[in-house]
């Protein structure tokens, strides 16, 4: 769990980057493209956080050798 | 009658596929099949000059700075090289991996290794301008409407965002070199360079190569220093900067797809156009 709150704030910068870039590559109008992003950038951190989660419960149950 | 239909008429332009796959096979010879040799010739000797340089350079040994447990029969396939398939297959019946026996990595190294990879993304970007020239012969091209897609995204790749200040969408290109310049930076810095080592990370350099003359020119001035000890987000920065190079692969093609809309007339692709009725109803 080291450095656990630099890992997250490298994590949302790169998808905001990404999600920032999905949004222009599907909007080609700038306002359109620029309130898609909040929407976008929530969801994929959402389904990330859930992901993780799910991720932790597997570890924690079947690959546990503790 | 299907067949009959389905042939080309004497005269007609070759296919844009045919020209596009022709360039990449040599550089120029979809422009050639258009009779634009002019711009074959050019686009020829130039990408190939390149090429042969770059193997001058580096003795032809960029194959064989990959450790031998990654080497095979497609190991070039994810290199930036490969956009110039020609001029790799040829390289790689004739250097390969070498003879086997090791000797050391010339001193052109690094530049002859920038040279063969600018080569082959130029190459890709010489075969999407021979496609849209070739649907251009056959379509219904408005003058005038937009800049060349091609020209957009070679100034794409060279600065990253340049290509959307040419078409006029300033505010977006801004965006797009800030987030894209940001990120290789921020990758750079915690991998303390060693991303910009081909030696090191050859896979994951072939990703930043798409940042183009910026990649390059930091690798030159500051990507080969000897590292004492790993740098404790040495993976982070690596794949960070990749991923840079990656987007902006999304860019160019934003770009070649907004000028290729207006050139031919037809509405760009947005989240209306996925909308269907309701969307249209508004």
């Amino acid at each position: 769990m080291n450095d656990l709150g630099l890992h997250i704030g490298l994590f949302l910068l790169v998808t905001a980057v990404v999600v920032a870039v999905s949004c222009m590559f599907t909007e080609a109008d700038d306002a359109r493209a620029l309130r898609l992003f909040p929407r976008r950038y929530a969801t994929f951190v959402v389904i990330s956080a859930v992901v993780v989660a799910v991720m932790l419960v597997a570890e924690h149950t079947f690959a546990s050798v503790s | 009658m299907a067949s009959a239909a389905s042939q080309t008429a004497p005269g007609a332009p070759p296919s844009a596929n045919a020209c596009a796959l022709a360039t990449w096979l040599v550089p120029g010879a979809g422009h050639f099949m258009l009779g634009d040799r002019r711009t074959a010739l050019i686009g020829f000797l130039l990408i190939q000059g390149l090429y042969l340089a770059g193997v001058m350079l580096s003795d032809g040994m960029f194959l064989q700075v990959l450790p031998p447990e990654m080497r095979g029969r497609f190991a070039g396939a994810l290199t930036p090289e490969a956009g110039n398939l020609g001029a790799l297959l040829l390289q790689g019946r004739q250097v390969g991996f070498g003879n086997g026996v090791p000797r050391p990595f010339p001193e052109g190294l690094h530049v002859g290794m920038i040279l063969t990879s600018t080569a082959g993304i130029l190459n890709l970007l010489l075969a999407a301008r021979a496609h849209f020239d070739a649907r251009a012969r056959s379509g219904a091209v408005i003058e005038g409407a937009a800049r060349h897609p091609g020209t957009c995204v070679l100034l794409g790749w060279l600065v990253p965002g340049l290509g959307h200040l040419l078409q006029g969408r300033v505010a977006r290109g801004l965006v797009a070199f800030v987030l894209i310049v940001g990120l290789f930076g921020l990758g750079t810095a915690l991998a303390e360079g060693t991303n910009l080592d081909r030696t090191r990370h050859f896979y994951y350099w072939a990703g930043q190569a798409f940042l183009g003359p910026i990649a390059f020119g930091a690798e030159l001035a500051n990507g080969h220093a000897m590292m004492t000890e790993r740098p404790e987000y040495a993976d982070a920065g690596v794949m960070l900067a990749s991923v840079a190079g990656m987007l902006n692969v999304m860019l160019l093609l934003d770009v070649y797809g907004f000028s290729d809309a207006k050139l031919f007339g037809r509405p760009l692709f947005n989240e209306g156009s996925r909308g269907g009725a309701g969307e249209a109803a508004r």
